[in-house]
């Protein structure tokens, strides 16, 4: 039984997750039979919206109405009850079960099947067929590809029979052909007056499917426009927000000796390999939407995971970075997760500050405290780091601070190169300034850095050049000349750069 | 070799099986008599309590929880029964079993709300359990209190041929494969595996966990019941013992402590090697302590086999 034919409403929804604002009075109106398709960067807001209309996540503000019915929910379960399925971006499936359990997880009651087995059994087959062909029903889903788990997924939406269909990035992890499959799927549902919102970051889909195009921008609707006028410039310039070219403060800093090399560096099968030298002095970005491998090259720059191809610390002779090598040979990574990955939030701000270089304070076997209360005071110094005392714990500290103290731990190793996992996130503007006068100065002083940043402004600020990757591999390398916002956007989006005139 | 392996794969508990059948044939050899008939009631009634305890730790296993509290449940049961309900008269069965059940349901929902609802560590939450029940067990009962001639004698004897004992570890075995029938085994077992796709698809997360502690209750209570039918006595020492048991016998029965993956047969094979364990070292004449530090080796051998043979990662990543 459908819902179709009632329409989806959301007026002025906010959402905030501690001090980072996701969503701040976004619209977004999801007619019976269209396709409505959500456009935006990283950090836009769009997964958040997809999770309030799937009842993961309640609007601190706003409304959200199903044709003249207001709609309140509360759990994924509620959200059904309306009719509304959700593909979610991330694949969920319960990888040793059954593909049939699968597709079926969570529409029966704890104890109640609400359909025979057998009926199951052929509805699922049935809707699954639609999209991939000869999958054993009874093998265990962890069994099949990226892509075929991504199809049931998306089929344990499509046997509910939605009202409001969803697919938050579902075409990221399908191969071309079951794509196209689950395009014709689309057409019959929206045929049948049944909605559905989409979300890709392939602007060739966007075209394809769309009968309208809505654009976030830092958690506001910022435009809506029909077929009849999409342009991928339009949509380029509303995501980036910047109504003209933007350039980057002119510099000219003189490159040293390369100092690592990328050589061969292959991040998926079947994608293009990545070389890059890294000189002196030479400050390069990474970039692109998450999870398209610049966050994998990162990592294999610093040695953290090892894969095909070589990276190599240019020194005489050369030293090949591996896993555990990296801070030895001047080759500092700091990850992206402060709290997970950098952190020990129990101890000091020093301790955390002087852990890998406890080294420099050893006096015969036991530990100077005055020294290591000396070299840290030097960095907090050098680095503006606010701070009460150095013994109060590393949690009394705010984000930026904290950032600010993982750095010192590093620079304290004397590092060479500098690998940076989007050290400005959840950072406030004023340390955001001063971390980009450090590094800028760090350059300036013959060190090597590289950026991986997901916002694109510090990059067109910052950079010497920035690699944009999509789909595991390098799509655009911009030169400092060209470097605009437009241009990474759009190759964000596997545009050629020059999108604006 | 990968055959073996494919099979060994999809059937969690298969490495156990294997287990078993030579501990059976090991033991034969050792003690020829070791199946004959007329023993075997009284092998079973042996071993029920153990495959109980087994039964009972693996609900909350599934759901990707633990529950320890489940051997002291099994004593407690037993002490409040005998040291408490037939000396109070209420020893008949119609009387005694649901009063059994139903304290045991309770006290497996009080431990499951705590992990559940509250959100407590399942460790935490049954240790706290844990110590409450020894608490109480010991209170009513200090000494072993002998009971007197009562119905459960009858299962840990036979009927004919039959054997009683397979009446309470049918019972719960029954009561599982109906579940596995309806959509909740399917539940616990996506929301053991994966609770964020489970709760993104709509499953009530909550409750299913809630009874899978409740339903590990249950069994744990038919547990205490099987250990009264073998003792006749109550005997509040056993816990700990017991509680150790049931978790090794399911993991050893190739549940998953990730959640998500096994069973109650691969729990009854568990149990059943431990049990093979124990006969073969008593018969071979070696003393009691040793015997527990042959559990542990089997334990940590045995999940380490099963873990390098059975990850289809691990496997796959080599092929």
């Amino acid at each position: 039984m459908s819902v179709a034919g009632s329409g989806l409403r959301l007026t002025g929804i906010s959402k905030h997750f501690g001090a980072t604002r996701a969503l701040v009075d976004a619209e977004l109106e999801l007619r019976p039979g269209e396709v409505h398709t959500l456009l935006g960067e990283n950090g836009s807001g769009k997964s958040t919206l997809v999770k309030i209309i799937g009842g993961v996540h309640r609007p601190d503000s706003g409304s959200l109405t199903m044709g003249a019915t207001p709609l309140t929910l509360r759990s994924p379960r509620q959200a059904h009850r309306r009719g509304i399925a959700v593909v979610f971006q991330e694949v969920l499936t319960a990888t040793s079960q059954s593909v049939l359990d699968n597709i079926w997880l969570g529409t029966d009651g704890v104890f109640v099947r609400r359909l025979a087995r057998t009926a199951q059994r052929r509805i699922a087959a049935d809707t699954l067929g639609r999209l991939i062909d000869g999958i054993d029903l009874d093998a265990p889903a962890g069994t099949l590809s990226l892509s075929e788990r991504q199809a049931i997924c998306i089929a344990r939406a499509l046997v509910r029979d939605p009202g409001t269909l969803v697919l938050d990035e579902s075409t990221a992890a399908l191969d071309v052909r079951t794509r196209d499959r689950l395009f014709a799927e689309i057409r019959r549902l929206t045929a049948d007056g049944v909605g559905v919102l989409f979300i890709s970051h392939r602007m060739d889909e966007v075209q394809e499917i769309s009968d309208r195009v809505s654009v976030l921008r830092s958690g506001r609707t910022v435009s809506t426009v029909d077929r009849g006028d999409l342009s991928v410039d339009r949509l380029i310039a509303d995501m980036t927000g910047t109504s003209g070219v933007i350039h980057g403060l002119d510099r000219d800093r003189p490159l040293g000796d390369p100092t690592l090399r990328a050589d061969g560096v292959t991040l998926a099968a079947g994608a293009a390999p990545i070389d890059l030298t890294l000189r002196a002095g030479e400050l390069v970005g990474l970039a692109g939407l998450e999870g398209h491998g610049q966050d994998a090259f990162l990592k294999r720059l610093a040695g953290v995971t090892a894969g095909p191809g070589a990276v190599t610390r240019v020194l005489s002779p050369d030293i090949g970075v591996r896993p555990g090598n990296g801070a030895k040979l001047g080759v500092a990574y700091l990850p992206r997760e402060r709290r997970g990955e950098s952190l020990f939030e129990s101890m000091s701000i020093r301790d955390n500050f002087a852990l890998p270089t406890l080294r420099q304070d050893r006096r015969g076997v036991l530990l100077s405290s005055g020294r290591m209360r000396k070299r840290f005071a030097e960095f907090v110094s050098a680095l503006k780091i606010r701070l009460g005392t150095q013994d109060d714990p590393i949690s009394s500290l705010s984000g930026g601070s904290q950032q600010k103290v993982v750095l010192a731990r590093w620079l304290a190793t004397d590092p060479k190169v500098l690998l940076l996992n989007d050290p400005t996130r959840g950072v406030d503007i004023m340390t955001k300034r001063e971390i980009y006068t450090i590094l800028d100065r760090l350059c300036a002083d013959g060190m090597s850095i590289v950026l991986l940043s997901s916002e694109v402004e510090e990059l067109v600020e910052l950079v010497d050049r920035v690699l944009v990757f999509r789909d595991q591999s390098v799509f655009a390398e911009i030169p400092r000349e060209s470097l605009t916002s437009e241009a990474v956007v759009a190759a964000y989006f596997g545009q050629r750069a020059g999108a604006v005139a | 070799m990968s055959r073996v392996q494919g099979i060994l794969q999809r059937r969690s508990w298969a490495f156990a099986f294997v287990l078993a059948l030579i501990l059976l044939v090991v033991n034969l050899i050792v003690s020829p008599s070791f199946l004959a008939p007329e023993r075997l009631p009284a092998t079973l009634a042996t071993l029920a309590p153990f495959v109980l305890v087994g039964f009972a730790s693996t609900p909350a296993i599934l759901s990707g929880g633990i529950d320890i509290s489940v051997g002291p449940l099994a004593t407690l049961i037993n002490c409040l029964f005998i040291a408490v309900l037939i000396p109070a008269g209420w020893g008949e069965w119609y009387v005694a079993v649901p009063i059994l059940l139903l304290t045991s349901a309770a006290v497996g929902t009080v431990t499951g709300i705590l992990v559940a609802v509250v959100r407590l560590h399942p460790v935490v939450a049954s240790i706290g359990v844990f110590f409450v029940l020894v608490g109480i067990a010991v209170t009513i009962s200090k000494q072993p209190v002998p009971a007197p001639p009562n119905w459960s004698e009858a299962l840990a004897g036979s009927f004919g041929w039959f054997p009683a004992a397979a009446i309470t570890m049918g019972g719960v075995a029954l009561v599982w494969f109906v579940l596995r029938r309806t959509a909740f085994v399917s539940n616990l077992l996506a929301t053991g595996e994966s609770d964020i796709s489970a709760y993104g698809s709509g499953v009530n997360v909550t409750l299913v966990r809630v009874l899978s502690y409740t339903l590990g209750g249950v069994f744990a209570g038919v547990g205490g019941i099987a250990l009264s039918a073998l003792l006749q006595s109550s005997q509040s020492s056993l816990a700990t013992t017991y509680a150790l048991l049931g978790i090794a016998a399911a993991v050893l029965g190739g549940a998953n402590l990730g959640g998500g993956r096994g069973g109650l047969l691969g729990a009854f094979l568990g149990a059943v090697v431990i049990y093979l364990v124990q006969q073969l070292l008593t018969a071979a004449g070696v003393q009691p302590s040793l015997v527990q530090v042959t559990y542990g080796l089997v334990l940590v051998l045995g999940v380490l086999l099963g873990a390098t043979l059975l990850n289809p990662r691990l496997t796959r990543s080599r092929a």
